[in-house]
Order: structure tokens, then sequence, then C-alpha cells
């Protein structure tokens, strides 16, 4: 796609499927090259991330004993340091452990031969070696998909202004970041699925969540992708959206806000981070 | 990166209601796409086939999805007279969206690649009121977007991919039928 900012420079996008959805990269059509080395990288988290490969970082994580070291990529360390603080700073709300409940109720898929009663563990049970070794003192099964997208996006833009690239903005699903002088209408997806509202934004990182379209009963409760206090599901109605400077907080910061509004507040002050609502109901 | 560069923005009336639902965004021509794939091919040549009943009815048992096209758009790269790979164009339906797609397979069955060449999505009924009201910098984002479509960049629930892959599962399939001998 190519469209034209007046008086700018015409950029070019391109979309593809990663992450489990679509990521889209725009460039000013001049640097139309780093597209595909920025991909490669999203690419790459995604082989290291994901829950489903069984050869990814996540699987060999899952499939170890407790308390062996597991030698894994240094992007799948970034991830799970940041989670690791998260952990610790939220209270325990925001857990990459929570696998179990997305197997349980039908998020994520039963890989091998998992008995979930096993995977007791949570991120507390994460020991973090060194850039490239990880232990779990405890069964586990992590997933990252609170976070990992807001990486990738991260991951991403870092190669592109690598590759000399002076603006652009990356997109993975909703969690996105604009970088270079330009300013961006976004538009925001509410949880009913409908575009009430745009913004404008310069150079930072946003993400947004919901889970109104994405629920299912299971075991005569409501089950929903987001899990919250006491490993519960997280329903809300409303969309939630987080402005930050690195997408990875960005999109982390989101599930917490939506768990828990109160916790949220002073964690997304502490890395400079916002909650984005929206006109009627006032600026947070 | 400058400190909260965006900070201000927060302070600034910037949301607007917005003027149409998003309808289309148009990523690659089919000739791009080609390119973009493969782009060690000196030529695409299109490939005509039409898939017989038995043929659709395997592909539907061997992939778990349905091929609804008995004439698939096909084109075969070529570099000098050897086959290279292949490209599927193909489309797929979702909850609301409708996704052109181009799949490149390596003439072993492998993917090369996947792209998305056009996303539109089906919202009847929503248009609202058409005047955009964003007043940052003073300006209207008609003033400094030129759009005929829309707002290409949408922040919210994370949108499933997974029409695709199984798409592209069930155009593997179909090579492996149709095409796998032509190589």
């Amino acid at each position: 796609m190519r469209w034209r900012l007046v008086g700018k420079a015409e950029l070019i996008t391109r979309c593809r499927p990663y992450l489990g959805t679509f990521v889209e990269i725009s460039v000013p059509d001049r640097h139309a090259n780093a597209i595909e080395p920025a991909f490669a990288t999203i690419a790459h988290v995604q082989q290291c991330m994901s829950f489903h490969a069984p050869d990814s970082d996540l699987a060999r994580l899952r499939d170890a004993p407790a308390g062996v070291p597991v030698a894994v990529d240094r992007n799948t360390v970034a991830v799970l340091r940041v989670a690791r603080e998260l952990y610790d700073r939220s209270d325990g709300l925001f857990d990459v452990t929570i696998g179990r409940e997305l197997v349980r109720d039908g998020f994520l898929p039963r890989v091998s031969a998992l008995h979930l009663g096993r995977y007791t563990g949570c991120a507390v049970d994460i020991e973090i070696i060194d850039d490239q070794n990880v232990c779990c003192h405890r069964p586990m099964l992590i997933d990252l998909g609170g976070i990992a997208k807001g990486y990738a996006v991260d991951r991403a833009v870092e190669v592109l202004i690598a590759h000399q690239v002076d603006e652009g903005l990356v997109n993975a699903g909703g969690d996105l970041r604009i970088f270079g002088e330009r300013v961006w209408p976004i538009a925001l997806r509410d949880a009913d699925d409908q575009i009430r509202w745009t913004i404008d934004l310069p150079s930072c990182a946003l993400a947004s969540s919901a889970n109104l379209q994405d629920r299912r009963r299971s075991r005569g409760r409501m089950r929903t992708p987001h899990i919250g206090e006491g490993r519960e599901a997280v329903a809300s109605s409303q969309r939630t959206s987080v402005i930050a400077d690195r997408c990875i907080i960005a999109d982390a910061m989101t599930k917490i806000a939506m768990a828990s509004p109160a916790l949220a507040v002073p964690l997304l002050n502490a890395y400079g981070a916002q909650l984005l609502a929206d006109p009627d109901e006032g600026m947070m | 990166m400058a400190q909260m560069k965006w900070s201000h923005v927060i302070a600034l009336p910037v949301l607007a209601t917005v003027s149409a639902p998003v309808s289309a965004t148009e990523y690659l021509s089919v000739a791009d796409a080609q390119r973009v794939l493969i782009p060690q091919a000196q030529n695409f040549v299109p490939f005509t086939v039409t898939l017989s009943p038995a043929q659709l009815a395997q592909i539907k048992k061997m992939s778990g999805v349905p091929q609804h096209n008995a004439q698939p758009k096909i084109w075969r790269a070529m570099n000098g007279k050897a086959t290279i790979g292949w490209i599927i164009v193909d489309e797929v339906i979702g909850k609301h969206e409708f996704i052109t797609y181009a799949t490149a397979i390596s003439p072993d069955g492998h993917v090369l690649g996947v792209e998305i060449m056009s996303y539109r999505e089906s919202k009847g009924g929503q248009v609202r009121d058409p005047k955009w009201r964003n007043v940052f910098r003073g300006k209207s984002v008609q003033d400094q977007f030129k759009l005929n479509k829309d707002v290409p960049n949408i922040s919210g629930a994370t949108l499933s991919c997974r029409n695709i892959t199984d798409g592209v599962k069930r155009l593997l399939v179909l090579h492996a039928l149709a095409l796998g001998r032509q190589s």
C-alpha cells in the first residue's frame, strides 16, 4: 500500500501474518529495503517465543526438568527479564506462567502430552542465569502472548532505525510503535469491534487489549485469555489502551491495567506510561 | 529516544470521531507480491488448473479446510526453463474481514513466504458523522492526510490470523495434489 501525507515522503506499508496476528510495517518508500530485515526479526521472535512450535524456547523450557538450566535465545531472556520485573512490581499480577490456565480454558492448544496438574510454577520460579540461560525451578507453562508482540515491535523498530530509516510505524495486531518526526493518525478499535475514535500520535508506543469478543464458557464460568488476581479470568467490557515509550511496556501494561486499574496507576507512572481513556471519560 | 516525547499529546483533545468504518487496505498488487516473494524469478507464468471434485474433497480431508475455488489463481515462478516456485493468490473470509494473500511455495512443497495483499473489513451500517474534529496542531486530519479509504493503522484487541494459517495449510495440500508433479 502507498499513501502520501501532504508535503511528506510517500510511505509503503507491508503486512504479513506473524505472532498469530497481522503485522504491518510502514516506512518511507525510499527505505523499502529495510522492511524485509524488520520482518525477519519478527519471524525470529516468533520462532523463539511461540507457544505452539515444538522447537521454540518456550517448548524447551516446558520440556526441561525443573531446576535444569536451559540455553535460550537472547531475545527470550530479554523478554523474561521484563516479565520477571513486572511480576515483582505488580505483586504477582503479571505472570507469564498462565499457560496452564490458557490451555485449560482452550485459548492455547494442548501441545504434546500435557498433564496440566504438573505445571505448578509461577514467574517467581524463573531464574535468569545470564543473557542466554534460564532455569525454571518448578514445572511451568510459560506463555508470552501478553508481552512478546510488544517486544517484537520494539525489535523491528530497532532494526529499521539501524537501517537508517528515519520514520515509520510497526503494528503487530494493535500493539504498535511509531518513530520519527511524523504524526500518525491511529484508529482505536473498541471492545465491541467498533471504531469510534482516532488519535494523532507522534513517536511513542501504543498497545490495546480487549476480550469482549474472545470469551468461552468452561466448567460453568466465563473464561477469557486475560488472567488476573487469584489466577482468575478477567472479563472487561472495555478496550484498555496504554501509551509508553517502549511497546513491550505498553503491551504488558494493558494486561495489568485491565486486571487491576488501582494497581496499574502507580506502575504506569513508574514506567512513564499512561492509560488512554476516551475523551468523555477524561484523560487519566 | 526523547524522553516522553508524546506526553504533551495526552493533554490535547486529540481524539476524534471516526468518519467511516475501516473498509480496505491494499498492500501489494499481484505483480508486487510475486516480486517480493520470489525475487530471483525471471518471470511468472500463469498456470491454469481445474481441480476435480475428488481433488477438492481430498484437500478438505487433508487440510481440514474446504477449497472453494476449483480454479485457483496460480503462477509458476521461472528462472530460464526451471520452475523455482509457485505463487498462489487466495482469499479467506473471517468474521468481518476479507483477506487476499499470496503464498509462495517451493517446488518441493515448502512455504517460501506469505504476504497479505489486501485486507478489507465489512461493517455495514456503522458509518458515523463524516466530520473529523481533530485539532492537533490546528489542522484537521483531512488537511494533512490524504485519505481515500480510511486510517490504515488500528489499535485494539488482537485480531487472529488463524484463517490465513489454515489457508496456507490448504494451499500446501493443493500444491502436493495438483502442482508437485508439474515442477
